[in-house]
């Protein structure tokens, strides 16, 4: 780990909160990759990652969005750029609506980010090597009616961009974090949300990055009394795509909808990991995720539902679909509960399988051909997934998925 | 131009037991056939034979229309040959709308919506349960109607039409069968219509009635043989398989 760990060094050594930062990196080197014996851990290639084929990236490098990030761009009430991890300097003329470059190393939990995640060796190359941190800020009632774009793209070999959202009290807002570029690169991202008092954020998490990138991803929101975080998570691109999404409910009566969708192909693999912490009492999460794997790809999705003591009339469900579209794909599905309350309302189901054959039959026999009933049939798995998006951006994503299912090659028994 | 469906013969296993048993049967477009028969006798086994389902294994047999073998043929093309099979029980599509599926199935997309509402309505189906997923949340009568609606807008040569009038009321059982007359004159269309009840037939006038007994026909006449099923029910042309 020479390249990579002499490129962190002279990257943390010019940062001016440098101090911080060796934290983070001293915790990182202490901890190490994780192995494969990890549990969490046991799916994820780690042979194949040599941190000495990435080096920190020092600057942004400039090159011209991809036409998806135009058009979506083109729907923002906002766009947030972040190059490389660095986020370019933007002016909001949204009203309530602030975009900083925070040089802190600070959580929204208020701790010291080397403090909060000293499990997590990812976050920690993170807290170590992220530029800045995006913080957006939407001011206490404010309701931002066109979506926040935050554009991250990877040029460089390496990325570690940092984006914090803070919706005060009563604040609304739709925010979309895109992901693409990446091609060989080891993309990490760590974001946080605080929603406010009776404030509603809806999420959209969409992962395009090159089928070479190495994507490990974190996401934790912190819930206040009354307020709603809708996310979806979209996974399509990555050798490797973790993706840890956390709710922690704080507040009474918070709710968290998380919608995690991806689709394999090729030898990818797709880690999906969520908990979900009822810590106070009322509070509501849904969590769905569907995925599909197709060719020689894999997908992991493990999730936890933990109800603290005391947080009564708790109620929590997780469902997770996967549909295998060749007989080499192959899907795992661990659901987990740890419930320490019995005042509650708990539930999880999960399935692993093929398309339905009736099903593509009763289609076939209208006249549509295999190729084609099995794409309705799988845009149709989809679809309990992309309702719930933004009409501006439902139609968009939509269509991506569909093209990228057309290069899918569909085996089924 | 007329077209001609014949099926000759045909023999077909379900779950390892022949239920049709040397079926044979000849119509032209633009007719109505009823076929009845009492529970058991191979009515629906015909019906998904026909449309390749791949519970039911065709043993023996042919079916062609205007001289192309249906039996080699993929579901898919089976339709694409003009054969359309309104199930008793369709499937639920999740996420997929029935405009979809039919644009899919080769409907023209020029005013496609307006037709399907137009469709919706002359089977008394109302037009907002064809936004929802196909046959998702649908009650059994309203997945009757929608498989009409469907056979509306493909305007299948032969039209095969399972027991659709189960789980309709009268009003609708007439509406459905006035559609179906009419499909007759609109497109020329050569109906199917496999049921229990004589109540489809009289707004439905068959040009032949088939009876079916241990998977074969047993009887077959002109629309006064409802008359005697009415009166004496299927017991006197009920065959023992030995």
């Amino acid at each position: 780990m020479k390249i990579f760990a002499e490129s962190a060094s002279t990257f943390i050594a010019g940062r001016p909160d440098a101090a911080s930062r060796q934290l983070a990196w001293t915790g990182f080197e202490r901890a190490g990759l994780p192995q494969v014996s990890d549990e969490v851990w046991r799916y994820a290639p780690l042979g194949e990652l040599d941190l000495d084929r990435f080096a920190v990236t020092a600057a942004p490098i400039a090159a011209a969005d991809s036409d998806f990030a135009s058009e979506l761009c083109r729907r923002a009430g906002l766009v947030v750029r972040v190059i490389d991890g660095f986020c370019e300097v933007v002016n909001s003329e949204i009203e309530g609506v602030s975009v900083e470059i925070d040089g802190s190393s600070t959580s929204l939990s208020g701790e010291a980010l080397s403090a909060r995640y000293e499990s997590d060796t990812f976050s920690l190359l993170n807290a170590a090597l992220a530029p800045a941190t995006t913080v957006i800020r939407i001011a206490a009632g404010t309701l931002v009616a066109k979506p926040i774009v935050v554009l991250n793209v990877t040029h460089g070999s390496s990325s570690f961009p940092r984006t914090q959202i803070d919706l005060g009290r009563g604040a609304n807002a739709t925010v979309v974090e895109y992901f693409e570029g990446g091609a060989d690169a080891l993309v990490v991202p760590l974001s946080e949300y605080q929603i406010g008092e009776n404030a509603a954020l809806q999420l959209i998490t969409y992962q395009r990055l090159a089928p070479s990138a190495w994507h490990v991803a974190r996401t934790t929101g912190f819930l206040g009394r009354d307020a709603r975080l809708r996310q979806a998570v979209i996974g399509m691109g990555g050798h490797y795509n973790r993706s840890r999404n956390d709710a922690e409910m704080l507040g009474l009566g918070s709710e968290n909808e998380l919608r995690t969708t991806f689709l394999g192909s090729g030898s990818q693999v797709h880690d999906f990991r969520t908990h979900q912490m009822h810590i106070a009492g009322r509070s509501h999460s849904t969590l769905l995720s569907k995925g599909a794997v197709a060719d020689d790809s894999r997908s992991v999705y493990t999730g936890l539902i933990e109800i603290e003591k005391g947080a009564k009339r708790t109620d929590a469900r997780q469902t997770n679909h996967n549909l295998l579209l060749s007989p080499t794909a192959h899907a795992d599905s661990v659901p987990n509960l740890d419930i320490r309350e019995n005042d509650v309302m708990c539930a999880h189901a999960s399935s692993v399988g093929p398309l339905d054959e009736l099903q593509r039959w009763y289609i076939e026999s209208r006249g549509v051909s295999r190729n084609e009933a099995e794409r309705l049939m799988i845009q149709g798995f989809f679809n309990e997934m992309l309702v719930t998006l933004p009409l501006e951006l439902a139609e968009l994503v939509e269509a991506d998925v569909t093209s990228v299912l057309a290069s899918v090659r569909i085996v089924t028994p | 131009m007329t077209s001609t469906l014949t099926i000759e013969g045909l023999r077909v296993e379900v779950a390892g037991k022949e239920v049709l048993r040397g079926f044979d049967l000849v119509m032209s477009s633009g007719e109505v056939h009823a076929i009845m028969g009492p529970n058991g006798s191979g009515k629906s086994t015909l019906a998904h034979a026909l449309a390749a389902h791949p519970g039911y294994k065709v043993l023996d047999g042919s079916v062609t229309i205007d001289g192309v073998q249906l039996l080699e043929l993929s579901a898919t093309e089976r339709a694409r040959h003009g054969l359309l099979l309104a199930l008793q029980q369709p499937m639920e599509i999740p996420g997929v709308r029935p405009i979809d599926l039919l644009v899919a199935a080769g409907a023209d997309p020029t005013n496609l919506r307006e037709r399907m509402n137009d469709e919706a309505r002359s089977v008394e189906l109302r037009p907002e349960v064809l936004d929802r997923f196909v046959n998702l949340d649908l009650s059994g009568g309203e997945r009757k109607r929608a498989e009409m609606v469907q056979v509306g807008i493909l305007r299948p040569k032969f039209a095969v039409l399972d027991e659709i009038d189960s789980g309709l009321d009268v009003d609708a059982l007439g509406a459905v069968a006035r559609r179906l007359q009419r499909a007759t004159t609109e497109w020329d269309c050569g109906v199917l219509a496999i049921t229990h009840f004589r109540r489809l037939l009289l707004e439905l006038v068959p040009t032949m009635i088939h009876v079916v007994s241990g998977g074969r026909v047993v009887a077959t006449g002109g629309p006064e043989l409802s008359a005697v099923l009415e009166k004496d029910g299927y017991e006197p042309f009920r065959v023992t398989n030995a």
